[in-house]
């Protein structure tokens, strides 16, 4: 096998999990480093609610919620919107590289008003929280903001609560186990259409490579390196959650569905890399972004968590999932556009008792840098150790409940 | 596992085209639990995230992974108890 056929398989295959998350960990400390903001999806999406809010002739002008999230330029000239546009490009490609682009239908209704109504209250939830599982989790926590730590604890609730409403039957999969006669033909291979196989494959690389060819148009010729950089930053992005199927809703589900810990222990350990090198930019002066500490981050990270379960993903997993053809995500996407919209709608009555009274506390000042930093790693390692608690009493008891069957 | 080792033949079929993650993987334990030792189950899911729970799952909950076909969108997957 000659060297491009080498790479092709790579970017055809599926990654490793644990090591993407990790890198993801590692890049988003750069990309802060470089850009001086976290990696967040959920603040633009909001923003293109108001955007269409103004296309539909709505003053927000007074909205106090956009006013927080900076409405200025668009999706082209904010260092945010040009990283999702990244990020797109990146997912776009992971997809057509893997041939795993279909049209997948919503296998009952039932799926249509869980991804609508999961999307709008997780969209809704993210808001007051001011962030998703991004912002106030994985790239949050890292920036010493006590608000991540909040929203991250409650979430988990949300999470757990809506694992116990998605388990009851009525949400139940419908479908019913076949026996099969002996000797029946498996339909391996029958469907794979080798010409389509190739066109998705040199598609994806003409976006990958658009991409880059706009990023460096932005950094040599337009002199916006910022914009240019986090494009890129988000293609990587992008490239890295859609190749290892990285799924951050999945991650704390999954301890209570089916008893498995592994991506939510990847997601603390590359929190635990991350805080480090967000740390060491912040001792160089580089300003953390610390939010209120409030039961914003608490109600919001309760909501949230429950709304992620409901809809089957979060902000950053529905876009990838989107782009592979699952109608099931777009309508996720559309319902968490729809929810951050009615939370900035309400905002201006519910800010001040849920938020913008309460402090925005920065760890590193409450207990020095260095105390700060050391307490943070403290809270990670007990994360740590619940996420494996709660792993290891899911399949004791389901242990019990196997052997009780036979 | 991926793509290496020949498809063996089921003698059970879980079609899980259109449900998204994590039913699959819930079907498949549930399922698992029914069959007998000799039995293999086949298992189709469209939500390509099921490669990082099915395959993990199954080997958690002491059950063996046989064979895993990912070359079209709807992967494949081959378990026993």
């Amino acid at each position: 096998m000659n060297f491009i056929e080498e790479i092709k398989k790579y970017l055809v295959s599926f990654w490793q999990p644990v090591s993407a998350v990790i890198a993801l960990g590692v890049l988003s400390v750069y990309y802060f480093g470089i850009t001086g903001t976290y990696w967040a999806v959920t603040g633009e999406f909001t923003r293109w609610g108001g955007h269409a809010l103004q296309f539909f002739g709505v003053d927000i002008s007074e909205w106090g919620y956009f006013e927080i999230m900076h409405m200025d330029g668009n999706i082209f000239t904010r260092v945010d919107g040009v990283m999702i546009i990244g990020m797109f490009a990146g997912v776009m490609a992971a997809a057509l590289w893997g041939n795993n682009v279909k049209w997948r239908l919503p296998a009952s209704k039932i799926r249509i008003y869980q991804a609508l109504i999961g999307g709008i209250i997780a969209g809704f939830g993210a808001r007051p929280g001011m962030g998703c599982n991004l912002a106030s989790l994985f790239t949050g926590i890292p920036q010493f903001s006590a608000h991540a730590w909040f929203f991250t604890l409650a979430m988990m609730v949300g999470v757990y609560l809506g694992v116990k409403v998605t388990q009851l039957p009525f949400f139940q999969s419908k479908v019913k186990l076949q026996k099969l006669s002996c000797g029946i033909e498996t339909q391996s291979n029958k469907s794979r259409d080798e010409g389509k196989v190739k066109r998705f494959f040199s598609i994806g690389t003409f976006v990958f490579l658009a991409m880059i060819l706009w990023a460096m148009y932005l950094i040599f010729v337009a002199n916006s390196q910022k914009l240019g950089a986090a494009m890129l930053f988000g293609g990587a992005f992008g490239l890295v959650i859609a190749k290892a199927q990285i799924c951050f809703t999945s991650a704390f589900r999954d301890i209570f569905t089916t008893g498995r810990s592994q991506m939510a222990r990847a997601i603390v350990i590359g929190m635990i890399v991350s805080s480090i090198g967000i740390f060491s930019y912040i001792m160089m002066g580089v300003a953390p972004k610390i939010m209120w500490a409030g039961p914003n981050a608490i109600m919001g990270g309760m909501l949230f968590g429950f709304g992620i379960i409901i809809a089957g993903a979060c902000e950053c997993g529905w876009m990838y999932r989107a782009v592979e053809g699952q109608i099931h995500f777009w309508i996720v996407g559309i319902g968490n556009v729809i929810g951050s919209t009615l939370l900035a709608f309400v905002w201006d009555d519910i800010s001040v008792p849920l938020a913008t009274s309460w402090p925005k506390i920065n760890l590193l000042e409450s207990f020095g840098n260095y105390g700060g930093l050391f307490f943070n790693y403290l809270l990670l390692f007990l994360l740590f150790l619940l996420v494996l608690k709660l792993e290891k009493n899911y399949l004791k008891k389901s242990k019990g409940k196997t052997n009780h069957a036979k | 596992m991926q793509n290496n080792t020949q498809a063996p033949t089921p003698t059970h079929r879980l079609d899980m085209h259109g449900e998204p993650c994590p039913y699959p993987a819930i079907k498949t334990l549930e399922a698992l639990r029914e069959l007998e030792d000799d039995d293999i189950l086949e298992v189709i899911s469209d939500c390509p995230q099921s490669i990082n729970n099915i395959s993990i799952d199954v080997k958690n909950h002491g059950f063996k992974v046989i064979h895993i076909d990912t070359s079209t969108p709807s992967v494949r997957y081959f378990v026993k108890r």
